[in-house]
């Protein structure tokens, strides 16, 4: 890993990843207020039959507990397109980008393997994404906290509910990573990595949402990130293996790939 | 007791690149010395920029090999790179950083204090004030200058620069080649390309010519100045001369009392055969290095498509 260059892409993103964990902070802070402002309100109506079932456990969140609720909270449309910041945007810019401006030319004039170049972003980028998921479960202790709520919360299971949304993140990060290296452009490896995301994210809302489809959901990289059972103490490991794999096999192929590639004099 | 000949700096063995079915560079096999500038000459697209970024490891070679500073340029790259200096065609800089701050990052990722700098900026004037501007404000040829500082700031023993003067003034390319005559004095090798033959005639010692991928020659420079055709003018009072009385001249034309043509032999004694006393007027002008080039591609060229470079 090259020192400068990490914390060159760490400085890049600077203003972007502050303004997003700020953003993603301040959501974290809103989940509880809303369960503990409207969770009987939706158990009623839950009750009362009014909107089907399936709809009150959205993306297998729901409102009715505080660890349902933070389910919620990190499938939530808004929080998928915060966190898909990085993980689309500047994971999926990051090489491409630099090639298109002409940068890259004059970073692999020094003495960088494309190697240490790839794992010198890939750390600074997996980290701003850790920044920012640690910044929404800190938004959701603060929220608990001036709910009275914090009880709700199992304090044991919090690092490992960063580590698995961690993967889960991670796994789009890398493989946004393992599109920017093999184009000399940000648009296809940007078009490649938000249609992964959104294949994942439609195949786990569809699941949840219709239960014939509901197999769907085994093949989305959301379903293996249940934050409800994570709090409550049950985690399957399997999923952390598959979101390790996910992680890992764009890692290896941006790792066989970048180093042989050439690269033509930008035009 | 033996002598040893110092490795060439850049040594090429039949290095070829293709892209699919086209060969952007084709069995190029070149020696570049020690302490020499070496100018590296083609029309747009005929390969220039291929052979150098085969060099330096952005493109890997089809077939062939090549050495510079002594490391394979296939598993020795990073180590090349650390000795070497680029500045890339077209240059492009981080346009949210000053020009200070690019350098020092720069200077950093490279692992080599920044020996030169100093220097460097005075010579191609840049104040400090530039140096403390976003390079998003820079014009093309401050640019530039930053791009010639970045690639030499930590004395390299090998510049391997891609159309080094480009976007810089004429003021600022004298003072671009006071660096480099400066460089070769201090037995430092400068590697350039280069579409500016006059450039070339003004710093090189050698140069290459490549078309189509194909290194088609490569001369001394002096040695081909010295070679090139002389136009020349002639006035008599008088009637001209016979054409055939003049050792050397072709393409005579005659026009009155006066007389053209091209002068291709020995100029001494072409002088000695028309000195007479009703020589009015003699003017001999050398033929640039331009015409001479562009002559050895008309007799040596084959007609064929441009190719990628």
């Amino acid at each position: 890993m090259n020192g400068p260059l990490f914390a060159r892409t760490l400085a890049w993103q600077r203003t972007r990843w502050l303004i997003v964990a700020v953003a993603m902070f301040g959501w974290g802070v809103l989940v509880p207020v809303f369960y503990a402002a409207f969770s009987d309100t939706v158990r009623d109506l839950a009750n009362s039959g009014v909107f089907p079932e399936e709809l009150m456990s959205f993306g297998s969140g729901s409102l009715f507990t505080l660890p349902g609720a933070v389910t919620l909270g990190t499938q939530h449309p808004l929080a998928i397109a915060m966190l898909g910041v990085f993980a689309v945007g500047a994971t999926a810019t990051a090489v491409a980008g630099e090639r298109q401006r002409g940068t890259l030319e004059v970073l692999l004039a020094r003495p960088l393997s494309r190697t240490t170049v790839y794992i010198s972003i890939t750390t600074a980028l997996l980290m701003v994404v850790g920044v920012v998921l640690a910044a929404l479960i800190a938004g959701f202790l603060t929220g608990a906290a001036l709910q009275g709520v914090i009880d709700d919360l199992p304090l044991e299971h919090i690092p490992l509910l960063w580590a698995n949304g961690f993967l889960l993140w991670a796994a789009f990060a890398t493989f946004g990573l393992a599109a920017t290296v093999s184009f000399d452009r940000p648009g296809p490896p940007v078009g490649l990595t938000l249609t992964y995301l959104v294949l994942n994210y439609f195949f786990e809302i569809l699941g949840s949402l219709w239960r014939e489809a509901e197999w769907t959901q085994e093949y989305s990289l959301f379903h293996h990130f249940q934050p409800a059972e994570i709090l409550a103490g049950n985690v399957d490991p399997l999923d952390l293996v598959i979101l390790a794999t996910a992680t890992v096999i764009p890692i290896a192929y941006a790792l066989i790939v970048f180093p042989r590639r050439d690269l033509a004099a930008p035009s | 007791m033996t002598s040893t000949t110092p490795a060439p700096v850049i040594r090429a063995a039949g290095l070829t690149k293709h892209y699919g079915s086209v060969a952007a560079l084709n069995d190029v096999t070149l020696d570049v010395h020690q302490g020499e500038i070496f100018g590296f000459l083609g029309p747009n697209g005929a390969g220039k920029s291929t052979m150098i970024r085969t060099l330096l490891g952005y493109l890997h070679a089809t077939r062939g090999s090549a050495h510079v500073l002594g490391r394979d340029i296939a598993s020795q790259s990073v180590e090349i790179r650390r000795l070497t200096g680029y500045l890339p065609g077209g240059i492009a800089l981080y346009d949210s950083l000053t020009g200070e701050q690019v350098l020092d990052y720069l200077a950093r990722i490279q692992g080599r204090a920044a020996y030169r700098r100093t220097e460097l900026v005075e010579r191609l004037q840049m104040s400090q004030t530039d140096l403390r501007r976003r390079v998003r404000d820079y014009s093309r040829g401050m640019r530039q200058k930053l791009g010639v500082i970045q690639a030499l700031q930590h004395d390299p023993e090998l510049a391997i620069l891609d159309e080094p003067s480009e976007g810089l003034d004429p003021l600022m390319q004298q003072a671009f080649y006071g660096i480099l005559t400066d460089l070769r004095a201090e037995g430092r090798t400068v590697f350039f390309s280069s579409h500016v033959l006059s450039e070339v005639e003004r710093v090189c010692d050698r140069v290459g010519i490549i078309r189509h991928g194909n290194l088609m020659a490569v001369h001394d420079v002096r040695e081909l100045l010295a070679r090139r055709r002389r136009r020349v003018s002639i006035q008599w009072r008088g009637a001209a001369p016979g054409a055939d009385s003049l050792p050397g001249l072709v393409d005579v034309v005659v026009d009155g009392d006066r007389l053209f043509g091209t002068l291709h032999g020995d100029v001494a004694e072409f002088v000695r055969a028309i000195a007479s006393p009703s020589l009015e007027d003699l003017t001999i002008e050398p033929a640039s290095l331009e015409e001479a080039f562009l002559e050895y591609y008309a007799d040596e060229v084959p007609a064929g498509t441009e190719q990628a470079g």
